[in-house]
């Protein structure tokens, strides 16, 4: 992926897709997982999000943007 | 940083009683101000290591979203970033169209500024946030950039990174650090008001309750549905599991409302049968809602456990059409049948919609869920007109404030029009903004004074990030504490604004105390002319004027109920009339003639409204003879101009056409007989409901002089 994207001659970092794309999958992890109480397992439920959501976005940004 | 509760020994406590509890109350204060002193600096760190041109902007928007509860924060926040992007995209449109035309360009903004504090007056909770947001960027974007017009869109980009920087900062740290979960609270107002309306029903025996009674069951019926709508609408961004549930939590009102209502319908009914002497009827239908008692009561520790509740509704239900069909042999004459059967389906639908309930709420609260449910949002009363005034108090004030701006040449005229900005769209919900913007006022003055000696005084011997930090918490710390002492509102906010915003955090730091004393003075006059605005141009929420609006609007639900498509209709119908009747309330002293009114008409539109629904839809299904049909058809339209404009004679035409449906009815010969029996007890509804002199009804109530007018 490259590091930076021009759109209609605005450069926009490449971290940012990324970013988005990690947010809507939080979204959808979170969704699943308040459809079978999963969080209720977890000490820290919003912790636990911050964390998941560091795990995503840093494994992603590590791995699309060398 | 927080208060420490040593263990109180009995002695404490007896010398001082109020000691721990006030302990408690500062020991939450202060960690709420350990959380946004905390996000307000982490949020300026980070800005400053990002290389952003204004720190302060975030820490801004940490001020402006920080809440004790993190589902609040984190609803404020979407709903902030929202109206940021959205706000600084108008900003660069409007400085690409507008470049040299200062006029053009300052009345679109005003009249931007003007719309979206009408939006905000049009939408509840934090989305009204967004809207205010959305003017208030456009012009933080623009306006600086008025005199450099290429530099706009970097500004843009600028101030959205701040504002994101803030978002975000203040999100993780009041979601993670010491949450105040808002989904505690939304269970236990769930539960309490699940019991009272479980208790309300077993305890009360249809009919008998006393008038003030069902008044005061009826508030809390009403407040448990906004209530819960508006902390549901919070809730869902803080918790997973609870956006999960999202839907059937609004299912959850909707079937609340609609039993609420049919409970009332139920009790009005079998009321007006002992007034009038029908007590026989009335008998048999108290008979008939035993079983019902029956399943209401379990054993004590099971009584408002909605699975257990469920699964005895559910046998009851089952009870209901043979004991039904065994009290139904004790009359003869066809009013009495009329009138049993009108109770009978009353109360059949009741138990199935607070079975529908009880499950619904069981499977809330279950772990995992199963299936889908139907959608059932919940829909507001607006007033248009307090919309159309707001959108013209904040243009004016806008106006006047460019017009200021452009004949005197100020320099600070770009701060001054910001801060009118936030606060005429943030205040325009408000009930007192005169008195909240005279607070915001005041503390925003102390938070320019304190800033004053900040900067002056201490901040320029302090070297580094934390330097810094000493120099500038003791003082700033202030600002959270009084926004956790709901006696001052506003203030609390004004002094961190002020503080946060004159402080104006750079790297390096500027200092510059002419600029600074200019700046405070162009904020005092912009929030100052917000004030006059409001005493210019009244706020209107809450005011008699729009009562009596909203009380006519209450009334054309019942027009409404008559002529929307039915698709969803019953949905709809409900939740509005729930949002108007608590709007109206909150600004009416209770007890006085006004509240009685409300009430009055209240009932009235909930009976009639429901009825002729259910009315409409029976018709719908039941293939009608062709005569009954258009009876039952001019009946709705009578009864919907009469609550369109009620007086007298509309009132005796709606009761003789409901009167001429009953009639066509009753002759239809026997074997098509039972399809129009629902309809028959809709129609049986309607005309106890008009009939009713303990309602708004009474004065239009005319004796007749001919019996029969057909």
């Amino acid at each position: 992926m490259p590091r930076e994207i021009a759109m209609g001659g605005v450069l926009i970092p490449g971290v940012l897709p990324v970013f988005l794309i990690c947010l809507l999958l939080l979204w959808v992890i979170d969704a699943l997982v308040g459809r079978f109480g999963l969080y209720r397992y977890v000490w820290h439920p919003p912790l636990f999000r911050v964390a998941l959501f560091v795990c995503l976005f840093g494994a992603a940004g590590l791995l699309l943007l060398p | 940083m927080s208060a420490v509760v040593k263990n109180p020994s009995p002695g404490w406590t007896r010398r001082w009683p109020w000691l721990p509890e006030f302990l408690a109350g500062e020991r939450s204060s202060w960690a709420f101000v350990f959380k946004a002193l905390l996000a307000m600096y982490l949020a300026a760190w980070l800005a400053m290591w990002l290389q952003l041109e204004a720190p302060a902007t975030s820490m801004i928007t940490v001020v402006l979203v920080m809440h004790p509860h993190s589902g609040m924060v984190l609803a404020k926040s979407f709903y902030r970033a929202l109206g940021t992007l959205a706000g600084s995209a108008f900003g660069l449109v409007l400085m690409g169209l507008f470049p040299q035309q200062r006029e053009l360009f300052l009345l679109s903004l005003s009249l931007w500024v003007g719309l979206c504090a009408g939006g905000a007056m049009l939408y509840r909770n934090f989305m009204s946030y967004g809207f205010v947001l959305a003017g208030y960027t456009a012009a933080i974007v623009a306006l600086p950039a008025i005199n450099a017009p290429l530099t706009v869109f970097d500004s843009a980009v600028m101030r959205v990174s701040e504002v994101m920087v803030g978002i975000v900062v203040a999100g993780v740290v009041s979601d993670v650090i010491w949450p105040g979960s808002l989904r505690s609270v939304l269970r236990q107002r769930a539960a309490e008001y699940f019991a009272h309306f479980i208790d309300f029903s077993r305890d009360s025996l249809a009919g008998g309750i006393a008038r003030q009674d069902m008044e005061a069951a009826h508030l809390r019926f009403v407040r448990a549905a906004v209530e819960l709508e508006d902390l549901r609408a919070s809730v869902i961004f803080e918790d997973p599991e609870a956006r999960a549930r999202s839907g059937r939590m609004q299912l959850l009102n909707q079937r609340h409302m609609a039993a609420s209502t049919s409970f009332q319908s139920l009790h009005h009914l079998i009321n007006r049968m002992l007034r009038h002497g029908r007590k026989p009827v009335a008998d048999a239908l108290i008979e008939l809602y035993a079983p019902i008692g029956e399943a209401l009561s379990p054993e004590a520790r099971e009584r408002h456990q909605p699975d257990v509740l469920a699964a005895r509704l559910q046998a009851s239900v089952t009870r209901i059409p043979p004991l039904a069909a065994q009290l139904r042999t004790r009359f003869e004459d066809a009013t009495s049948l009329l009138e049993f059967d009108t109770g009978q389906l009353l109360l059949r639908r009741f138990a199935e919609e607070l079975r529908e309930f009880s499950a619904l709420y069981a499977s809330i609260r279950e772990q995992r869920l199963r299936g889908n449910v139907e959608r059932a949002g919940f829909h507001r009363g607006n007033d248009y007109a307090g919309a159309a005034v707001a959108v013209l108090r904040t243009f004016l004030t806008m106006i006047a404030l460019s017009a200021m701006w452009l004949a005197s040449g100020w320099t600070f005229g770009a701060g001054a029009m910001l801060l009118a900005t936030i606060f005429s769209g943030l205040y325009a919900t408000s009930a007192h903004p005169l008195a909240a913007t005279m607070y915001t006022w005041a503390g925003y003055a102390l938070g320019i004074v304190a800033a004053f000696i900040v900067t002056f005084w201490i901040l320029p011997g302090s070297d580094g990030f934390v330097m810094l930090i000493a120099a500038s918490a003791p003082l700033l710390m202030i600002g959270p504490y009084l926004m956790t002492r709901s006696t001052l509102p506003g203030t609390g906010v004004g002094y961190a604004l002020g503080f946060v915003y004159i402080l104006a955090l750079k790297n390096p730091m500027v200092y510059d105390p002419e600029h600074f004393i200019n700046d405070g003075i162009s904020q005092l006059v912009g929030l100052g002319l917000t004030g006059v605005a409001f005493v210019f141009v009244p706020a209107v929420t809450g005011s008699l004027w729009q009562r009596r609006r909203q009380l006519q609007q209450l009334r054309r639900q019942v027009v409404l109920a008559a002529t929307a498509p039915t698709d969803g209709l019953l949905y709809r119908f409900e939740s509005i009339n729930r949002d108007l009747f608590q709007q109206i309330t909150l600004y009416t002293s209770p007890g006085s003639d006004e509240s009685r009114q409300l009430l009055a008409w209240a009932f009235s539109v909930h009976e009639c409204g429901r009825a002729v629904i259910e009315l409409r839809q029976a018709a719908a299904q039941g293939d009608l003879p062709e005569r009954v049909a258009v009876a039952v058809d001019s009946a709705i339209a009578r009864v919907a101009e009469l609550y369109l404009a009620p007086d007298a004679p509309r009132w005796r035409r709606a009761e003789q056409a409901v009167e001429q449906a009953i009639d066509a009815g009753m002759q239809v010969p026997s074997p098509a007989q039972s399809r129009c029996r629902a309809v028959l007890a809709q129609l049986h509804i309607l005309r106890g409901a008009l009939r009713d002199d303990e309602t708004a009804m009474a004065a239009y109530i005319t004796p007749r002089e001919m019996p029969d007018a057909s």
